[in-house]
């Protein structure tokens, strides 16, 4: 049986979705940023010939090659870093135009829409925590030093050693130390190591720059952030094309996902059979075992269903409707039209 | 969905992320020459300049380095400096003719030789220059307060910013020139710079008299001041965003 559950409600949709164009934006005007200087150190200053990373050009003979340069170790990435075939030749640049905002190498147009999407990115996260704190939810995925202690075990279950998952809530250990880390070390740390840059923050906070090192650890720690955010971003994608790309997109874009299984009172004979379906979690498809902000309430867990239906909607029980496919909606019976609607479309585009 | 069904649509996801990439460069880049667009992400400038001051307060000091601290290399950046024969003709003559204009709204409109400034009270710092680009290097710098001068000429009321005409041009011909306001004026740091690491300033860096505002960015920083000028707007110099950077589209507030 499937059923259409309303699982992300609007304030949910829209952060999700301006956090998700600010981080693109903020990721390429960032490179924009770092080819003005492709060069990275450690400490107060960049002391030539002390960078431990570079992306540049070097001129052989007239052939200008790009290369990748890390504590030493040179890599030729000609084509793609450091050099990029455009129509008029190689042009020396460390990221290429397709990565960089804007396209072309405009350093002032860079920090233009790096600083305005920054303050986009902070207000967003702002009233996101703001509105998960207030509703509670944001209890529910933070890493406790209890849930810590059960990571080992949630490691153990999905290298199918351990039987039993020590999961108890709707977020396992694993995703829970996920979550915890994007919101509580990488985006402070970002944000700060962002902010250790600017001369006059570091007038009156001269501790900004130092906890990272000096201004241009700050530099190095900021570039280097990034690209946890960008592999925690593709982690995610992939969940998000794994587990059903079309239906986790109609819930994160109009809020209603479609769940297998139902709350209806059911024969006995399939309940048994169910609890011993669950009850075998090695039979879960790998794509199931896997950390992801968005993914985790897919897995269909029979004794959280009525957990997951938005407070707002609980008075107005959509589980008792026995629809098979489109639910009438609480809101309004425009709902349901787009709904039907987002249905005919995914046949379209199936 | 079947898996043919899912190779189709996988391969369409590729061809419209290859289209999405050229498609959305080109959209970003049409959208940089957008003016309403432009002004919307330039309205963050106004949002830094206001929250970092808030934060920071008033007179706060950069941090100050020791010797050891000092860069072993220092780059030069910007224009090269004036080709102009008055400018080679007051090098070689170790800036005797050379005159440090004061004009604009103050009270006493004055001419300053390069030993009248060094006679002046003086700071000693050793800071941390950081560059747009991203680079950063430490120097030890020595000069005259902008305060001691302001104490000298005396700005009327109206005055609200003070621009710091340069004798370097670029390519076109072009006069740098750049503007701070009062606040950062009157901060100790903000120093008229005759001494580079205990030598006359070279003149790569500026000679023979630069700023140093630690506050901001290098580009604030002007090198080869022949002028100063207290006025009510910029508006009206240039191409009137307060600098020669800023008038290329660079923040004219560079805390940040």
């Amino acid at each position: 049986m499937e059923k259409l559950v309303y699982r992300h409600n609007r304030i949910t949709r829209t952060t999700h979705w301006v956090n998700a164009l600010a981080l693109v934006i903020l990721v390429m005007s960032g490179f924009q940023i770092f080819n003005a200087h492709p060069h990275l150190y450690w400490g107060s200053t960049s002391e030539p010939d002390e960078a431990f990373l570079s992306i540049a050009a070097v001129n052989e003979d007239g052939d200008v090659r790009g290369f990748f340069r890390i504590y030493g170790w040179q890599f030729d990435t000609t084509g793609v870093l450091g050099v990029q075939n455009t129509e008029m030749g190689p042009a020396p640049r460390a990221f290429p135009s397709w990565l960089t905002v804007p396209g072309y190498f405009w350093l002032a147009g860079g920090r233009r829409w790096h600083f305005f999407f920054a303050w986009l990115f902070a207000l967003n996260g702002l009233l996101y925590v703001i509105y998960n704190i207030a509703n509670g939810h944001m209890r529910k995925f933070l890493l406790t030093p209890k849930e810590a202690a059960r990571l080992p075990a949630m490691i153990l279950y999905y290298l199918r050693i351990r039987n039993k998952s020590p999961q108890e809530g709707e977020y396992n250990p694993l995703q829970k130390m996920a979550y915890t880390s994007v919101f509580l070390v990488l985006t402070p740390l970002i944000m700060l190591s962002g902010m250790a840059m600017s001369p006059q923050l570091d007038t009156a906070f001269h501790s900004l720059p130092a906890m990272f090192g000096g201004r241009q650890s700050a530099r190095s720690i900021h570039f280097i952030l990034t690209f946890l955010f960008v592999g925690f971003t593709f982690g995610h994608v992939f969940m998000v094309l794994a587990t059903g790309v079309l239906n986790n997109m109609r819930s994160i874009v109009s809020g209603w996902y479609k769940e297998k299984g139902s709350n209806l009172p059911e024969p006995v004979w399939l309940q048994g059979f169910k609890e011993e379906m669950i009850q075998k979690p090695a039979k879960l498809p790998v794509s199931h075992q896997l950390t992801s902000p968005e993914v985790e309430e897919i897995i269909p867990k029979q004794e959280t269903l009525p957990a997951r239906v938005e407070p707002a909607q609980q008075d107005n029980d959509i589980s008792k409707s026995a629809t098979e496919d489109a639910q009438i909606s609480p809101e309004s019976s425009q709902q349901t039209l787009s709904t039907h609607n987002n249905e005919a479309k995914k046949d379209i585009v199936e | 969905m079947n898996l043919s069904r899912r190779n189709l649509l996988l391969g369409a996801f590729q061809g419209a992320g290859l289209l999405l990439l050229s498609g959305c460069e080109k959209a970003f880049n049409s959208l940089q020459q957008n003016r309403k667009f432009l002004s919307l992400l330039e309205s963050a400038e106004g949002a830094n300049q206001r929250l970092q001051r808030l934060v920071t307060g008033k007179n706060k000091l950069a941090q100050e380095f020791t010797e050891q601290d000092i860069s072993r290399y220092f780059k030069p950046n910007g224009n090269p400096p004036p080709i102009t024969m008055d400018y080679a003709t007051d090098a070689a003559k170790q800036w005797s003719a050379w005159r440090l204009e004061i004009s604009g709204s103050v009270k006493q409109p004055a001419r300053f030789s390069l030993p009248e400034l060094r006679s002046m009270p003086s700071r000693t710092q050793i800071t941390r220059h950081d560059c747009v680009e991203g680079w950063s290097a430490i120097a030890k710098w020595k000069g005259v307060p902008l305060t001691e001068i302001m104490q000298r000429v005396q700005p009327s009321p109206e005055a609200k910013y003070v621009v710091f005409y340069c004798m370097d041009t670029d390519d076109s011909g072009a006069h740098y020139y750049e503007s701070i306001d009062f606040l950062d004026a009157n901060q100790p740091q903000t120093i008229l710079a005759y001494e580079m690491n205990d030598r006359a300033l070279p003149v790569e860096h500026g000679a023979p008299l630069r700023l140093r505002i630690e506050t901001q960015l290098g580009y604030k920083h002007a090198k080869y001041i022949r002028k100063i000028d207290f006025v009510a707007s910029y508006d009206n110099i240039a191409s009137g965003k307060g600098g020669y950077w800023e008038d290329q589209g660079y923040e004219w507030y560079a805390g940040i």
